[in-house]
């Protein structure tokens, strides 16, 4: 720190609130250099507000204490930052990562997380299909599925499987690039791009990869600009056997403001669903995460979290780092009885009023249908799927067994339970809306 | 900059560090925060709690340690994010711990929300630390995102539970007591039953009280708390 950016701080304290202070000037660093003072702000929205609201004052503030003006620069960046990082390599971007112009084999640099390997995947009935296809299409980039669509909701592992096949495409050929960035960073690229009139760069760069990998591409969606350049992008790899892997959070032809031809070109592949792990998977999951920590975490434990968070492993992670801060913090033990007791307040979160009833009002609130006919002996088939739906999400939900829930349902035969939940589960497999309905439907009553 | 050069009102606000903070039933969640400010490996952290239950105290105290142990550490109201919220987050980053507050604010919409997600999985990349603070946990707020919904809920969720009047009258005590004032019980009982009890406004009062019984030279009892405050 500059004694003259010290003096200057140390008059426009009296000048500011202290939130402002703490906010705003806290986080700068400056140096002096014979051009004058240069300003370093952590981020650019810091650096706006700084230049917005406290450049004249500081400008000001230096002339006055310098006797003459100082010179001053604004940038977003830090002093003497170690480069190293403790955890793993920094992934900056796809900008950051590859070389520009024509030099990139020489020095690529994968932007993979190394963490996401496929030995590292805990495989269930939810997630085999899309494993393998992720393994296929590692072994053999651009031949075997091209492009690999992975979909399914959020916190189902397609994230993981998307990197695992990167890192393997780079184990079985260490020359392979990779390249692997989130649509938004795709988007945030191109219109950096159109700014600075870096178009053909832009290209150049995602078409020299071997293998390109775009998470959550439903957030495309109503970017017309983008989705026509993603279009191109996307011909170029494929036409040229180049690997594309993709994931959206359903099945592309149902995400809106999403253009037909790309809808259709997503297609052309292999579309895999990741599903929702089922309880023994999630079980494992949890113990194969406590494994990674280093914690032992006692089977009826990881059961009793599998038992009551359902709905995506991120909260089964959630609930591991904080039984196992809490446990740290106590010097407890984790058994069931501390883990029940930590997570009673999550746990209530989950398991909060999934009651019949409850499942009933949602699934018809959904439909908008009346719960009255919805309840009633009317067969007609606007109301006959939904009732089905709902029962199968109240064997899947609920303790409750098989004859309760049809009592639940206006006096039914357990029978009729049954066969609802066999009509549901093999329309899941084959029917996109009703998945996307019991997908949502489950994240509504198990959030 | 090192940050005992920092000028005095540009460090993090004394009266709101780990040391200062009473933690009662919450240790856990000391415990969860002051770990992430200081080490980079830690887990990061979603405090939930009622407005007044100290989670400002929290985040600013862990800016204070994780800048005493040289990382780089900014706090952020997202309720005083200027212009648009979506765009301003969009831009925010580059510390080694960001510490959001105030969650509640971008609920429900949707630019906003995915501006977050986007940061969240920047961060993620970049490995920096991030604590996040709201009204309640992260499945609770009415986040229309679900992707963000299940991101928040992946972090270690620290609750924040408002403390009893017990244990109010006895933070204040102790405040009193730093300060040279002598609270008892009467005009304990008196203060809890007219003023806004939540810490922070007793805090706040406390130092008034401080100032003005120095001005009077005059001990703070019932009769002078009633002149100070009007009633």
């Amino acid at each position: 720190m500059t004694d003259l950016w010290r003096r200057c701080l140390e008059r426009l304290e009296a000048e500011f609130s202290v939130e402002d202070l703490h906010t705003w000037l806290a986080p700068l660093q400056a140096t002096e250099d014979a051009e004058g003072l240069r300003v370093l702000a952590p981020n650019a929205y810091t650096l706006d507000v700084v230049r917005e609201r406290f450049q004249p004052r500081i400008a000001a503030v230096l002339q006055h204490l310098n006797g003459a003006p100082v010179t001053l620069r604004f940038d977003v960046g830090t002093l003497n930052r170690p480069t190293a990082n403790p955890r793993k390599p920094a992934h900056n971007g796809a900008s950051a990562r590859v070389g520009r112009g024509g030099n990139e084999s020489d020095s690529f640099e994968s932007n993979l997380d190394p963490n996401y390997t496929f030995d590292l995947f805990v495989e269930g009935k939810s997630n085999q299909l899309g494993k393998a296809a992720a393994m296929q299409v590692a072994n053999n980039p651009g031949r075997a599925y091209n492009p690999l669509l992975l979909y399914g909701g959020t916190g189902l592992g397609k994230t993981h499987l998307m990197h695992a096949a990167g890192n393997l495409m780079r184990t079985l050929n260490p020359a392979t690039k990779v390249m692997y960035l989130r649509s938004e960073q795709f988007v945030t690229e191109m219109i950096q791009a159109l700014r600075t009139k870096s178009m053909d760069d832009f290209k150049r760069r995602f078409r020299a990869v071997d293998a390109l990998l775009i998470d959550d591409i439903q957030f495309f969606a109503g970017k017309d600009t983008t989705q026509e350049e993603f279009f191109h992008t996307f011909n170029a790899l494929v036409e040229s056997k180049q690997q594309l892997i993709m994931t959206c959070d359903r099945y592309p032809k149902e995400v809106d403001n999403l253009e037909p031809r790309l809808k259709s070109r997503l297609g052309w592949g292999l579309s895999v669903a990741i599903e929702p792990p089922d309880f023994e998977t999630r079980a494992a999951i949890v113990l194969a995460k406590a494994q990674a920590k280093g914690v032992e975490l006692p089977i009826e434990v990881a059961q009793l979290m599998a038992k009551r968070m359902r709905s995506n492993v991120r909260d089964l992670e959630g609930a591991l780092n904080t039984l196992v801060a809490r446990a740290n913090f106590l010097g407890s033990t984790i058994n069931t009885e501390f883990a029940l007791e930590t997570l009673r307040d999550l746990l209530t979160v989950h398991a909060q009023a999934i009651t019949i009833s409850n499942i009933q009002k949602t699934v018809a609130d959904y439909y908008q249908l009346r719960l009255s006919d919805f309840l009633s002996m009317n067969r007609s088939r606007s109301l006959a799927r939904p009732r089905q739906l709902a029962m199968a999400l109240a064997k899947e939900l609920t303790e409750h067994s098989l004859p309760e829930i049809g009592r639940g349902f206006g006096g039914r035969d357990h029978t009729t339970v049954m066969h609802a939940c066999r009509t549901i589960r093999d329309l899941r497999a084959t029917d996109g809306k009703l998945r996307q309905d019991w997908e949502k439907l489950l994240r509504v009553l198990t959030e | 900059m090192k940050p005992d050069q920092l000028p005095l009102a540009m460090r993090w606000p004394a009266q709101q560090r780990f040391d200062t903070f009473f933690a009662g039933d919450n240790g856990a969640t000391l415990d969860l925060v002051q770990r992430a400010a200081t080490d980079a490996a830690a887990p990061w952290v979603f405090v939930s709690g009622a407005a007044a239950s100290g989670k400002t105290h929290l985040l600013i105290a862990a800016c204070a340690a994780a800048t005493a142990a040289g990382r780089r550490a900014q706090y952020l109201s997202l309720r005083n994010l200027s212009g648009g919220a979506p765009d301003s987050i969009r831009a925010l980053g580059g510390s080694d711990l960001l510490a959001l507050d105030d969650l509640d604010a971008i609920t429900g919409r949707r630019e906003a929300e995915h501006a977050l997600f986007d940061l969240y999985n920047r961060g993620k990349a970049e490995t920096h630390t991030f604590l996040f603070a709201a009204s309640r946990a992260p499945a609770q707020l009415g986040i229309g995102l679900p992707d963000l919904v299940s991101r928040l809920s992946a972090c270690a969720q620290a609750p924040l539970k408002p403390l009893d009047d017990a244990a109010r009258s006895e933070v204040l005590r102790e405040r009193a007591a730093a300060r040279g004032i002598e609270l008892d019980d009467a005009a304990l009982a008196w203060l809890f039953a007219r003023t806004q009890r939540d810490l922070g406004s007793l805090t706040a009062l406390l130092d008034r009280l401080d100032r003005e019984s120095l001005a009077a030279k005059r001990r703070v009892t019932i009769p002078f708390l009633r002149q100070v405050l009007g009633s």
